[in-house]
């Protein structure tokens, strides 16, 4: 752009020809764009007919979406370019009018609104108060319906699982583990109390990993009284958001959880050693029956998954 | 009469590896607790000094036993994957390839480096069974490209598939055990079965897609594009690093399904909509969305829009 | 052209009565006796609309979001939405025979088995990435060259609307096939909603129709995703749409371009056939997309259910910035006096979004009470002469690209074959260092820019030319023609003569100025 230009008085155009240099294509050559864009148009053309015959002869699905995408894509260069290059290349101008209206009749609009609307809510407060009273009523009992019906008091859903004594654990396909299968090493995934492993309720709050982490208990206190035989049951549903850990690390005895990457430490009742996860996984208390069967003696000692205001622990 | 005396050994000794399965190995010999440089804060129990734990779930649930003259067991299995010991002619090839490739890290008697002798020991290789050793070294993880690394990854094989039985054989006759090299027989398998068992056992780990990732501390869990059948079969009787083993909670024929699952869809996945982004997912969609969607097409208002 | 308007016509009448025009033009009256358009069409018309690319942005979200919902449409005809259990019977081997719920049913069905049904499905999925991409880049321009002030703040703040219903409607769709890794995501929306102080259960168990997974989030899902979401998209753009027009579009500075008006190309036909090209070119890109690059393989993932998972499951990207947030936030749990807080889930996931959707909403008050602008603006800053906003936009977007990053820890720590644990601690440095060096970069870059000479414009090349005396001597060389405009800015031409006319009569407007002669060319003084 040239520096020290003075200023021109815009010329307002009336009437104009197609002679007009405004009005004239930006390419240099414009018989040359045309037939580039009658070759894109054409190419288009080509495109949306192949698109027909590919549908209508069932030919491989890629080709569905390559004429399509290949016809739309020239029609559109063709169409930009005829814009961009072919037709008047301006540049024009628009005077911008005032946004705002003048003070009148700002002035006027408010004196409507608020004299002479509003000045009749002042003049009948009693009216105005009742009606909006009620409406306010309205607004709130309104949501009542569209909140509260949407599903049931919480109740104590998430404070017990289906977990009881003696609950026999059952894989997936409902086949009771028992001790004397899994060597040092195995994880069971998904673990369920015998009879709820289709419920997909129970599927989420009951779910545990079994680890065999050891050939004999572990654990500090009475925790190794919960781990016959080295069978450690935790909640499966992390601590934190509620995925499933199901990611076990044999060699460093950890589980992680995929999601966020919380690490429970499986040989410490799954402390989390790292990640963002608050609390331990729930650990179920294990024993082996007389026929050698693995089962709970009792549910969790608190409730499992990610925390809520009204969980305690 | 032969018959009978056959069942009747297959019995006792199906009654003895179910006894010997039940506790740890009583085949191995006690070995120094192996350290790893990893896992801060795990607590390392009872009955987990080897990690290398083998088992022998392929007796259990065998319907097949095939026993060497001198009573050894060399086969067993089912209908799904049978499982052979390599012949004991490559035992002393296997001795030599030992000495010269791995004794140097894991001992002369193959029972390992205590941790004492160096920053980190060298595991024993003692009662892990011939599956383990032809896992390790036919994936190429054995001999280590840096002994010093949390896990060993795979590599081009150095020793090719008959030296590695030969040392498998080798090792096993110092310490036999289970399990056996194992061979799948894809005939009959469940696709669908095999899809739903790598969901629920595989994909925490190895992505539903199969495509690995990083675990805890240094260590991965390897893609699985490019794994055999065979070694599909022994990571899961063997449990190889932080893998668990899968033993009571995998019949054969669940097996045969999840392999062949791997080596059909995990490694020739149906991508019908294009190329496939790596199975990564996500982030690699993310990717090709704001570069190759976003960029290119603000590449286009270049053009087409005006630049002063 | 009146006089053939008001006179009553016969059929043989009417054909010398046509005008000009012809019967088009005889159409337009007829129409215009009925709604009254012709006034303010031609006022659409004459509207000049300034050409900058990077006002284009904004349409490749506007043109993507159209995809969206054509391809929807044909969505909506095949995708079943419920969890009802079904046997999957389909032309994918590792699914059959398994239980599925009927909304991951008819998505693999119509992946494989309806023509056409898989590129539709990724076309839509690409589009979606695109439209929330393009939203962003778009907010971008508009945050830098300082359009969202006085009298665009309405404007701003239903986009940044916009953005956070993109966002939603994104995650809502994504989760309408009930796979394995969007299952996965529902899960976690629920344990956030959970965490909410005091009312979380509630608001789960309402939202959820009782505990989780429950039958009613999918069909829930699928109505806010169909109907809800797209009425209040499709209102809101709308009313996007209108007040750009009514407050006419900012321009950059230039020559020629004042406050007070628009220098550009006028909407008819010349700015609709440039982005009418501009949506078909579009369109056409992410059909290419859609057919090439494969997204969202659900059949790959299997149906959800709530005790398997997968590894290596990030969101969409335009959700990374909140999952990078949950991944780094440290175990701040509250438990106490009976109640448990989780921080660690509220502040990432409710809080922070919350802020700084927050402050996107109240940029344009923070602006006019830090600079204590009043006026209106309708030229745009260059970033670099506005060094603290631009400054302050660069820290925002360092920390959410950080974010970004964060949320794919473990790819990251699994490409780079380092620990997943060390990759973690140093997104949470990073993501606390960045906005500030962000920051301190961006403003110094702005203050050297601003003293470059010419303004960092292109170099006008310099002819070189041997003197006389043996020296050399360096000229501007005159720019090359077509880059600058040569010709000054004028406004529309009223009336473009038509040609071929016999009898027509078509009147001037008189007292408006010259017209120029016939065939002159027009220069621009140097």
């Amino acid at each position: 752009m040239s520096e020290g230009h003075e200023s021109r008085t815009p010329v307002t155009l009336s009437t104009a020809t197609w002679d007009d240099p405004h009005l004239q294509p930006k390419s240099q050559r414009p018989e040359h764009t045309e037939r580039v864009i009658l070759l894109l148009f054409f190419l288009g053309f080509v495109g949306f007919v192949g698109f027909g015959v590919a549908y209508w002869q069932n030919w491989k699905p890629w080709t569905l979406g390559a004429t399509l995408g290949f016809g739309m894509f020239c029609i559109g260069v063709g169409l930009a370019a005829w814009g961009k290059y072919l037709m008047p290349q301006g540049p024009f101008v628009e005077e911008r009018h005032d946004l705002a209206s003048s003070p009148e009749e700002v002035d006027a609009f408010s004196n409507a609104l608020i004299e002479r609307g509003g000045g009749q809510v002042k003049r009948r407060k009693v009216l105005g108060g009742m009606l909006a009273a009620g409406l306010g009523v309205f607004g709130v009992v309104a949501a009542f319906p569209l909140i509260r019906s949407m599903g049931p008091l919480p109740g104590n859903s998430l404070d017990v699982t289906n977990w009881k004594a003696g609950a026999y654990l059952v894989d997936r396909q409902g086949r009771r583990l028992r001790a004397d299968e899994f060597a040092v090493g195995t994880v069971v995934s998904s673990v369920f109390p015998e009879g709820f492993q289709d419920n997909e309720v129970a599927q989420t709050s009951d779910v545990v990993i079994v680890i065999r982490a050891a050939s004999a208990p572990f654990g500090t206190g009475s925790r190794s009284s919960w781990t016959p035989q080295g069978y450690v049951a935790y909640s499966k549903m992390c601590t934190h958001l509620g995925c499933p850990v199901g990611l076990y690390e044999r060699q460093q005895n950890l589980l992680v959880c995929p999601c966020h990457q919380s690490m429970f430490d499986v040989g410490d009742q799954a402390t989390p050693i790292f990640g963002p996860a608050p609390r331990p996984l729930p650990q179920l208390p294990l024993y082996v029956d007389a026929e050698g069967y693995l089962r709970a003696q009792s549910g969790f000692d608190q409730p499992t998954g990610p925390g809520f205001w009204e969980r305690t622990t | 009469m032969a018959t009978g005396l056959l069942l009747g050994t297959t019995v006792v000794l199906g009654a003895l590896d179910f006894a010997a399965a039940a506790g740890a190995s009583t085949k191995a010999p006690p070995s120094t607790p192996v350290t790893t440089t990893s896992s801060p804060g795990a607590h390392r129990l009872p009955g987990q000094k080897n990690p290398y734990n083998a088992f022998n779930s392929g007796m259990v649930n065998s319907s097949i036993l095939i026993f060497n003259k001198a009573g050894q067991l060399i086969q067993y299995g089912s209908r799904s994957v049978q499982y052979y010991l390599p012949s004991d002619a490559l035992i002393p090839q296997g001795e030599a390839l030992y000495q010269t490739n791995c004794s140097g890290c894991h001992g002369v008697n193959a029972d390992g480096v205590p941790p004492k002798g160096t920053p980190g020991g060298y595991p024993t290789l003692l009662g892990l069974g011939p599956a383990t050793y032809d896992f390790w070294i036919e994936s190429g993880r054995m001999p280590a490209a840096n002994p010093r690394s949390t896990q060993a990854v795979r590599r081009v094989a150095k020793l090719n598939h008959q030296q590695a039985l030969a040392v498998s054989a080798y090792l096993n006759s110092l310490s036999p055990a289970t399990p056996y090299i194992p061979i799948v027989n894809p005939q009959g398998a469940d696709l669908s079965n095999g899809a739903a068992l790598f969901a629920l056992n595989c994909a925490a780990c190895h992505t539903i897609t199969g495509d690995g990732d990083a675990l805890a501390y240094n260590s991965f869990a390897p893609s699985l594009r490019h794994i055999s059948a065979t070694q599909v079969a022994e990571a899961l009787r063997t449990g190889p690093a932080n893998m668990p083993v899968f033993t009571g909670n995998l019949t054969d024929a669940q097996l045969r399904d999840v392999v062949a699952y791997v080596t059909h869809k995990i490694q020739h996945p149906q991508n019908p909509g294009g190329f496939g982004l790596g199975g990564l997912g996500p982030v690699g969609e993310g990717f090709v969305g704001l570069a190759l969607g976003v960029g290119l097409l603000a590449v286009v208002a270049f053009w087409v829009g005006d630049r002063s | 052209m009146s006089a053939a308007r008001t006179k009553p016509t016969t059929a043989r009448q009417s054909k010398a009565a046509l005008g000009p025009y012809g019967r088009t033009g005889k159409a337009i009256a007829e129409l215009d006796d009925r709604l009254g358009i012709a006034k303010g069409g031609r006022t659409f018309f004459d509207k000049v609309f300034p050409d900058h690319w990077s006002f284009m942005l904004g349409e490749i979200a506007l043109y993507s979001f159209i995809v969206l919902l054509a391809t929807g449409v044909f969505l909506t005809l095949y995708y079943v939405p419920s969890t009802g259990i079904t046997i999957y019977h389909g032309g994918y081997k590792p699914l059959q025979g398994q239980p599925v719920s009927e909304a991951f049913n008819s998505t693999v069905n119509l992946s494989f088995a309806v023509r056409g049904g898989l590129l539709m499905r990724q076309m839509h999925h690409w589009a979606c990435d695109i439209f929330v991409g393009a939203i962003v880049v778009h907010m971008a321009r508009v945050f830098f060259t300082g359009a969202f002030r006085k009298p665009r703040e309405l404007n701003w703040t239903i986009g940044i609307l916009m953005l956070i219903l993109a966002i939603l409607e994104g995650f809502i769709g994504y989760s309408l096939p009930d796979d394995l890794i969007s299952g996965t995501g529902i899960r976690i929306a629920y344990g956030i909603t959970l965490s909410v102080p005091l009312v979380g259960s509630y608001l789960a168990s309402f939202l959820f129709g009782g505990p989780f997974p429950g039958n009613a989030v999918i069909p829930r899902f699928y109505t806010i995703h169909v109907l809800l979401v797209p009425a209040i998209l499709v209102a809101l753009v709308t009313a996007h749409m209108v007040l750009l027009v009514r407050q006419k579009h900012t321009q950059f500075r230039g020559e020629g371009r004042t406050e007070n008006n628009v220098v550009g190309t006028p909407m008819f036909p010349i700015f609709m056939a440039k982005t009418t090209g501009f949506l078909f070119m579009i369109a056409g890109g992410i059909a290419l997309l859609g057919t090439f690059f494969q997204i969202n393989p659900v059949w790959q993932f299997g149906q959800y259910v709530p005790y398997n998972i997968s590894y290596a499951v990030q969101p969409d990207w335009y959700m990374g910035w909140l999952d990078g947030a949950l991944r780094i936030m440290p175990s701040w749990e509250f438990a106490g006096a009976g109640h448990t807080i989780p921080f660690e889930v509220f502040l990432p996931a409710a809080v922070f979004p919350g802020l700084i959707f927050g402050i996107c909403l109240a940029w344009p008050a923070i602006e006019r009470w830090y600079t204590k602008d009043q006026m209106p603006h309708n030229l745009l800053d260059r970033p670099r002469d506005r060094p603290k906003r631009t400054a302050a936009g660069a820290a925002m977007l360092g920390l959410l690209g950080m974010l970004f990053i964060a949320s794919a820890t473990d790819v990251l720590a699994n490409f780079f074959h380092v620990s997943l644990n060390n990759v973690l601690v140093l997104m949470r440095v990073l993501v606390a260092v960045s906005p500030f060096v962000a920051y301190f970069l961006t403003y110094r870059i702005c203050l050297e820019l601003q003293h470059l000479p010419q303004g960092g414009k292109r170099k006008v090349a310099n002819i070189v030319s041997l003197t006389e005396d043996g020296e050399y001597v360096a000229s501007p060389a005159p720019p090359p023609p077509g880059l600058h405009h040569e010709l000054e800015a004028e406004p529309v031409p009223r009336y473009i003569e038509v040609e071929d006319q016999g009898s027509s009569s078509h009147t001037s407007v008189e007292g408006e100025g010259e017209r120029p002669p016939a065939g002159s060319v027009r220069t621009v003084p140097r």
